[in-house]
């Protein structure tokens, strides 16, 4: 036990190695406070909506209660929806940090909705936020390359390594001791901040553990390869600039690639193109006549087949008619779009097998809810919510039942699982 | 006294062939050193003085021949065998951030002891090192008082083989005349030593017999003796080598 504790206090009075893990601990411990800081941010986004939402509906209902006509109660309330981060999210934000996880919707055609929000700052996109994933992904192998490169050439540079050699009663013992605490020093200053983090979010146990261990294997992918290369027994210089040169190629480089190859052999068209699409279908609604989109309406919706025909003039459910045929009509191009962005996923995390850092990546994001899964899932949530709108509010608008100050009270919730229904 | 030196020779070696680089440096060596006995291996550069500590040390496989080291073969079992050994570099390289007792206790640690303060400080008065500079960090240490540092370390191990490479290169007369007094107080002790050195001079004043190496092999072995004529001594140094 004596030796561990001699290597110990070698290691630290080295020049470099307390700066370095303090650095590192800093560095953990900044990117913590701020992912902390964005999801709590966000929970007082969400928290902030409700009573705004509610002060919304008031202002419609006040003025929609007088003529009572349910076309303009289900045009004017905006209801709100919104995806709470995980209590993991502050480890990786992932995609966070450029999808919307506020929305407002209405009973209207609801791609473009979902879509209008994927414009992102170019600003806070490029860089992307600095979590405690980045971290450990981009900067934690440099602070071990930095502690690591010199483990056995720095012995023989010093002079040190032949009467080491003729007094150690196992190198390997001595290189194993050396290797531990350089590694595990390194990982409890990026994980301490994490372990804090994750307790003040009060995240479960099996998923702290499940990406403490993801982190775990992630460094000593990075000690086994510093190791490595220190068997070749180039000098110091020639270690770290390889090991440099390998982490480069290894997080950027070749991630970076794989992301070109990608996008290159998987073509998905943005969904503000989606956004285009649905709007112009729906601007044509407005020149078509309105029995042919009533027909049309009718295919899908069978069941107000047999309400009152609409006239001349403007009517609600003619309006509502050719808003949901803006869906129908883009339903091939979303499904395409989805189907798009899911292949392009799948092959990322077929990367991640080769690449440790996309597969760290893919791993934390998963784990910390914020990847492309739990973005697809918020809007398949939303989706079966504007279900639920039109749902409440068709009823009222192809039967001409008058929507009262009751029926606003039992319109659909976000996050509640059941409505009122006026038929 | 250390216990584990026996009757006859500490090292043996008996036609010692070694090859690095594809090219053979040491040739069917063949020389041996008591308990007790400071044996000198003079030679020029490339002569084989390095490879033949390292062989000892067990960092480098011989290609034939036999070696002992106070009952361990270096080939075979190298850490048993450094296990008999204490090491002195030409220059002695420590932990510059630590003091001479953290020194110690770190190398005395690798080696599987530990000594207690008490014992640190015998041994470096022994050694001679200065009370004063014992807690200094050795990084503004002179070479000498690194030399002594190890000497010290030497000590405390208590091992019956010790070898010395190049040890008073670059050392003041001064300090030359008082690492031959530490040499001589280990030998006393009953340590067998090796020591590879151009020096000449210092090889004549503390050694028991002086080796001479040439082209991997011993080519002339004396006995130096009182009042020896060193210039003769340095004719005949000059001859082997060039043999």
């Amino acid at each position: 036990m004596a030796i561990w504790l001699h290597e110990l206090k070698l290691f630290l009075r080295q020049r470099m190695a307390l700066p370095l893990l303090l650095l590192t601990l800093a560095v953990a411990s900044s990117a913590v406070v701020a992912g902390v800081a964005e999801v709590s941010r966000q929970h007082d986004v969400i928290e902030r909506i409700q009573p705004q939402q509610a002060e919304d509906e008031a202002a419609v209902a006040a003025f929609v209660t007088v003529s009572g006509d349910p076309g303009s109660a289900a045009y004017y309330t905006f209801h709100a929806t919104w995806d709470e981060p995980s209590p993991l999210a502050f480890a990786a934000l992932g995609q966070r940090d450029v999808a919307p996880y506020v929305l407002r919707v209405r009973a209207l055609s609801l791609e473009s909705q979902i879509h209008e929000g994927e414009n992102y700052n170019a600003e806070t996109a490029l860089p992307g936020r600095f979590d405690w994933a980045f971290v450990l992904i981009y900067l934690a192998p440099l602070f071990l390359i930095a502690l690591l490169h010199d483990l056995r050439s720095g012995e023989r540079e010093a002079g040190r390594m032949a009467m080491i050699q003729s007094m150690v009663r196992s190198e390997r013992s001595l290189w194993l001791r050396r290797v531990a605490w350089r590694v595990g020093l390194t990982y409890l200053a990026l994980s301490t901040p994490f372990a804090i983090g994750a307790a003040i979010m009060a995240a479960p146990a099996s998923e702290v553990l499940a990406m403490l261990g993801l982190a775990a294997l992630y460094v000593l992918f990075w000690a086994v390869l510093a190791l490595l290369v220190a068997r070749l027994k180039f000098g110091s210089v020639t270690n770290a600039a390889s090991l440099a040169a390998t982490w480069l190629v290894l997080t950027l480089v070749l991630p970076g690639l794989a992301l070109l190859a990608i996008n290159a052999a998987i073509p998905v068209r943005q969904g503000v193109e989606l956004t285009l699409a649905q709007r112009e279908l729906v601007h044509a609604g407005w020149d078509r006549p309105k029995e042919e989109t009533m027909q049309d309406f009718f295919q899908v919706h069978p069941e107000w087949r047999d309400t009152p025909p609409v006239g001349l003039g403007f009517h609600y459910k003619w309006y509502y008619a050719f808003q949901h045929m803006g869906d129908v009509g883009v339903a091939e191009q979303t499904t395409a779009y989805r189907a798009g962005l899911e292949a392009r996923d799948g092959w990322t995390r077929r990367i991640g097998y080769l690449l440790p850092a996309v597969g760290v990546q893919v791993g934390l994001h998963r784990l910390a809810e914020t990847d492309l899964a739990a973005q697809m899932a918020y809007q398949d949530r939303i989706r079966a919510f504007h279900d639920r709108l039109r749902t409440f509010y068709y009823p009222y608008v192809f039967n001409d039942v008058t929507f009262t100050m009751d029926d606003f009270a039992r319109a659909p919730r976000w996050g509640q699982t059941t409505t009122g229904d006026p038929s | 006294m250390n216990e584990q030196a026996g009757p006859g020779p500490v090292i043996e070696i008996r036609d010692l062939e070694v090859s690095r680089g594809g090219s053979r440096v040491l040739d069917r060596l063949s020389l041996s050193v008591a308990a007790g006995e400071t044996y000198a291996l003079l030679g020029g550069n490339g002569s084989g003085k390095s490879t033949t500590l390292a062989t000892l040390l067990g960092l480098l496989r011989p290609d034939g021949g036999h070696i002992n080291v106070a009952g361990a073969d270096p080939a075979a079992e190298p850490e048993a065998a450094r296990r008999q050994i204490a090491y002195l570099p030409e220059n002695v390289a420590l932990y510059e951030q630590l003091s001479a007792y953290e020194n110690i206790a770190y190398f005395m640690a690798l080696a599987g002891a530990e000594p207690d303060a008490m014992r640190m400080d015998e041994a470096l008065d022994a050694a001679g090192l200065q009370p004063e500079a014992r807690e200094r960090r050795v990084g503004s240490y002179s070479k000498g008082m690194r030399q002594k540092v190890a000497i010290a370390m030497a000590v405390l191990r208590d091992v019956p083989v010790l070898l010395l490479d190049e040890p008073t290169s670059g050392l003041d007369p001064r300090a030359t005349a008082d690492f031959n007094q530490l040499v001589t107080r280990l030998k006393q002790r009953g340590t067998g030593i090796l020591m590879v050195t151009h020096d000449l001079l210092g090889a004549a004043d503390c050694a028991d017999r002086i080796g001479f190496l040439a082209q991997g092999r011993i080519v002339e072995e004396i006995v130096p003796s009182a009042g020896m004529d060193v210039l003769a001594l340095h004719h005949r140094y000059t001859e082997a080598a060039a043999a």
